[in-house]
């Protein structure tokens, strides 16, 4: 069993806790001293200093974990043995030959506890072969050894990263050693570094350094502070600077802990180009790997500041699903594009009743007509899916400019989903400005639809753009017969569902007949012959169904874990117990728990399904329903 | 235990290239300076004699990675001028009015007959023989040559309670003389060569290298405590620590220019001299960094690397452990910590991410 287990992933970001009593330990300090207080310190280096006489020069020291009084007794172990000096005799570290790494690799491995000792990864040898048997020995931390080299090349930093952190499984720690400003320590975690230390607090002397969370100062000129190790006399640095590492760990905790950490990390990278164009690798190249990791089913505000918004893991994984996952309605007859609005969802804005207003002025049977939502970043957003993650909750800054990459992104989506619809189909352009027209002008280019503008003149929801939009529909009504179409809320729990679980998975869900409960914003809770089925959380807008109702589509569902036993015990899912699965499980997903081909309960992800392939210990879920036995 | 070759090669390759840069002729150089001798305070008269230097550095082997004396040798060696120069010299500066310790340095091995001859030696010994003041004689050499037969032969000569060999040991550790050092010789080596010495009533000095390559300052402070301790357990009544400086042409310089090694901290070396002498009180213990405050020597934060530097000479002269317990206090003591602790950890200078 491995010390640690990952929780609350966003990317490569998490948290790491003890397996054993979820105590949460990373992204995390070590003191490198005797630590006075232990705000967010996970632990401290037992190393006696100065260095006393003793028989060995190699002799073993420790990091101690640090854990509160009345859990002590029950964690897997108190501390993390530094039993043999890596590398020695070596080279410089980053130069170490194979020869002596392969000897330190032998007398690691000849430990007689090397589970709880710490092994040190050299760069050079991050592909090594014999990183496996290090894996086999369930050592849980790892120091990251000569990495500050990759720092000013963001090609080597990123691509060394993702090699790593696919190599490795998720539970095993990364320290990166050495004196690390606490600017970097957002993106550093977002590389998928867990611990860091407090050296870089005792640089203090002359040349020394002063810290703030977003920049580092030399000692002889920096801004004030008045906190009140620096309103000491003489100002106490140290402490200064050990209380900004802690508060900076305190808020990237808080992020990861509120979903909200890819802002911080945006913020960040503006501290330092090289990790700004790191994330540009991460977000191009690598994306894959973090969007696999990415949670959707969220419900934190998502503001989307800076370009690198776009790029959002979370907003990727939306635009991608859309284009895999998103059936529009058989009955649409009629596309109608439209602008976003800032209040979100966006029907509850001002701009959108104006145009559910002219819609219904136009149309007698409104529901041939869809609507969809150009936008930036998310690009195209279906009236069915406003009121999910992250349609519901992004916020950006308008000033009516789009740039070239937002055009791209949103025209190629817009043209994507069109195309899905009949040929026959009537679209309808109720946008204005330059952007939205290049928009659709790449749709004209690329599809063979007939659009019609209704607001080329002026605003969309001016009345002369309003009455012209109710007058087009108004003819279409009479030249278009349509029927049978199912209601709105029907077409977006369809919706839902296929961006959730997987295409073609609302069809079968919700062929009978739907009753609803509940209105918003309290959860619908869904009934087919009055069997509660599915609940709609308003909270994040997504489906919880129940296990029997699951059942029917696990055949195409992409959230399943074949589990090893037939039941469920207790109120979580353990890496042991995971057969198989998924890989497009997100952390936070829905996931159907199978046993032979039976779905026994539902529960949610705490990791993603690539992760949890990949742990051999730990928690990985945990249970929201389970099915009972007279369900059969 | 052979050497290893690997890192002889690369040592090798260096020395090549500087050799060719030694100046064809070199003068005697010599000096006097404040000495502690066994006896009490007094003076030291010392020669760097210009032989033609270090066999061990000459050879194909390459000599040790953090040595670059051999440079100073010339590449002609005019003997009958060096004995004339050394005469004059002994002359004009051995006073009567103090006890001296005369130091015969050749950067290599004066015990060696090929940088040496044996009738020049003796010749030395014959001219120094003649002053009562003189009350130590230094002779520097790899143990290789420390034989019986040699301090026999330097016996009939002088009194053998004169004599103090001093040999360069650096580390009692086998590991780090053949890995950090490429020294050549091992513990063993040392070990038959000191009691060789002792049995001849002679004294010897070992040198310990503070900090060589590839070993943590950490882990050198541990390292030469250690050999310290081995060494006078052994009967070594002097230790003089030497903190590493640069040399240039060696392959240590190569590591230091591509910042992979920072030369040692001061505060170290002060804790090391306070801990042997506090363990072993009788023992004279001689810390004198070479180009101390230096990047290239052991330096501190540079505010309070003088302070040190005078503490260290004050008790090289005095042997009063109070000296190393003045309080100099400098924020710099916190970074110390901090270095030490994660240059173990990474084996990296860790100041190389800040500059």
């Amino acid at each position: 069993m491995r010390f640690f287990q990952p929780m609350n992933q966003q990317g490569f970001a998490r948290t790491l806790v003890e397996t054993r009593t979820h105590y949460l330990l990373s992204p995390g300090l070590i003191s490198i001293d005797l630590p006075q207080n232990q705000h967010n310190l996970s632990g401290y280096w037992n190393m006696p200093f100065p260095p006393q006489y003793c028989e060995n020069i190699e002799n073993a020291n420790s990091i101690k974990w640090i854990f509160p009084d009345k859990i002590q007794s029950r964690v897997l172990t108190e501390e993390f043995l530094f039993s043999i000096q890596p590398f020695y005799p070596a080279f410089v570290s980053p130069k170490i030959s194979e020869n002596d790494y392969n000897n330190y690799v032998e007398s690691f491995l000849s430990q007689s506890d090397p589970k709880n000792e710490i092994f040190s990864l050299p760069l050079p040898f991050i592909d090594h072969p014999s990183l496996d048997l290090i894996l086999e020995t369930e050592c849980s931390l790892f120091i990251l050894n000569g990495f500050y080299s990759l720092f000013s090349n963001q090609n080597r930093f990123t691509e060394t990263m993702i090699k790593l952190k696919e190599r490795l499984p998720p539970d095993i720690g990364l320290y990166l050693p050495g004196p690390i400003p606490p600017s970097y320590y957002s993106f550093l975690v977002y590389s998928g570094i867990d611990f860091f230390d407090t050296s870089i607090a005792y640089y203090v002397s002359q040349k020394g350094l002063f810290l703030t969370e977003s920049n580092t100062y030399p000692i002889s000129k920096h801004p004030n502070c008045f906190c009140p190790y620096c309103s000491e006399k003489p100002p106490n640095i140290l402490g200064h600077n050990l209380m900004v590492l802690q508060n900076k760990i305190a808020s990237i905790r808080y992020a990861l802990k509120e979903n909200d950490f890819r802002r911080d990390v945006e913020k960040e990278i503006h501290n330092f180009v090289p990790f700004a164009a790191a994330l540009k690798h991460f977000d191009g190249k690598f994306t894959k790997n973090f969007q696999k990791r990415f949670p959707l089913r969220i419900n934190a505000p998502l503001r989307c500041i800076g370009e690198e918004s776009l790029y959002n893991p979370a907003i990727v994984e939306y635009r991608e699903r859309i284009k895999e996952r998103y059936v529009p309605d058989t009955n649409s007859r009629i596309v109608l594009i439209i602008p976003c609005s800032a209040k979100k969802p966006y029907s509850f804005s001002k701009s959108h009743k104006l145009f559910g207003q002219a819609i219904r002025d136009g149309l007698k049977n409104t529901r041939m007509l869809s609507e969809l939502i150009v936008t930036s970043p998310l690009g195209v957003v279906p009236r069915e899916l406003e009121s999910i993650y992250p349609a519901r909750f992004y916020d950006i800054p308008v000033v009516g400019k789009w740039s070239e990459e937002e055009i791209n992104i949103s025209a190629e989506l817009l043209a994507n989903i069109l195309q899905n619809y009949p040929k026959n189909t009537v679209i309808i352009n109720h946008t204005n400005g330059k952007g939205y027209k290049e928009i659709i002008e790449y749709v004209k280019d690329y599809t063979d639809f007939e659009i019609i503008d209704t607001a080329l003149t002026s605003s969309p929801t001016s009345s002369v753009s309003l009455s012209m939009l109710t007058n087009t529909l108004r003819e279409l009504d009479e030249q278009i017969s349509q029927n049978g179409s199912s209601p709105p809320i029907i077409r977006m729990l369809k919706a839902i569902a296929d961006f959730q679980f997987g295409k073609g998975v609302g069809e079968i869900l919700f062929k009978s007949k739907v009753k609803i409960k509940g209105r918003y914003p309290r959860n619908r809770e869904i009934y087919i012959d009055n069997h509660h089925v599915a609940t709609l959380t308003t909270a994040d807008g997504f489906l919880s169904l129940s296990p029997k109702y699951a059942q029917n589509i696990i055949e195409i569902a992409k959230v399943n874990v074949e589990f090893t036993a037939e039941r469920v015990k207790g109120s979580s899912i353990y890496a042991p117990g995971c057969e198989k699965a998924d890989e497009n499980i997100l952390p936070r997903d829905e996931i159907f728990i199978i046993h032979d081909g039976k779905v026994i309960g539902t529960a949610m992800a705490l990791v993603s399904g690539v992760d949890m392939n990949k742990m051999r210990s730990g928690m990985i879920a945990t249970i929201k329903k389970k099915r009972k036995d007279d369900e059969n | 235990m052979k050497i290893n070759k690997e890192f002889a090669r690369k040592i090798y390759a260096i020395r090549q290239k500087q050799l060719k840069r030694r100046s064809k002729e070199k003068n005697l150089i010599a000096w006097v300076e404040d000495h502690r001798l066994r006896s009490g305070k007094g003076k030291a008269l010392v020669f760097i004699l210009p032989t033609k230097g270090c066999s061990w550095a000459l050879s194909k082997s390459g000599g040790c990675s953090i040595c670059g004396y051999l440079y100073d040798n010339p590449q002609n060696v005019d003997f009958e001028s060096m004995i004339s120069k050394f005469k004059e010299t002994v002359k004009s500066k051995i006073t009567s009015d103090s006890i001296y310790s005369v130091k015969l340095f050749t950067s290599g091995s004066i015990l060696d007959k090929r940088e040496m001859p044996d009738e020049l030696l003796q010749k030395m010994l014959e001219i120094l023989n003649k002053y009562d003041q003189i009350k130590e004689i230094v002779l520097e050499s790899r143990p290789e040559y420390v034989t019986p037969k040699k301090l026999d032969f330097i016996s009939q000569t002088i009194s053998p309670e004169k004599i103090e060999i001093a040999i360069g040991l650096e580390s009692a550790n086998d590991e780090i003389l053949r890995n950090s050092i490429n020294k050549g010789f091992y513990w063993a080596n040392f070990e038959k060569a000191t009691k060789n010495v002792l049995d001849k009533g002679m004294k010897v000095k070992a040198y310990l290298i503070f900090k060589p390559p590839f070993v943590s300052e950490y882990d050198s402070i541990l390292d030469t405590l250690n050999s310290a301790e081995k060494c006078i357990k052994l009967g070594v009544d002097t230790i003089s620590i030497n903190a590493v400086a640069i040399h240039r042409g060696t392959y240590l310089n190569e590591l230091f220019e591509k910042k992979h090694y920072r030369t040692p901290w001061l505060w170290s070396l002060v804790y090391i001299c306070k801990e042997i002498k506090m363990k072993f009180p009788e023992v004279r213990i001689i810390c004198e960094p070479v180009s101390g405050g230096n990047e290239r020597g052991a330096h501190n934060c540079g505010l309070c690397d003088e302070k040190l530097i005078k503490m260290l000479k004050e008790f090289t002269l005095s042997q009063n452990i109070a000296v190393l317990d003045t309080k100099v206090k400098c924020d710099c003591y916190k970074e110390w910590k901090s270095y030490l602790i994660h240059e173990k950890i990474e084996l990296g200078d860790p100041h190389a991410l800040l500059n």
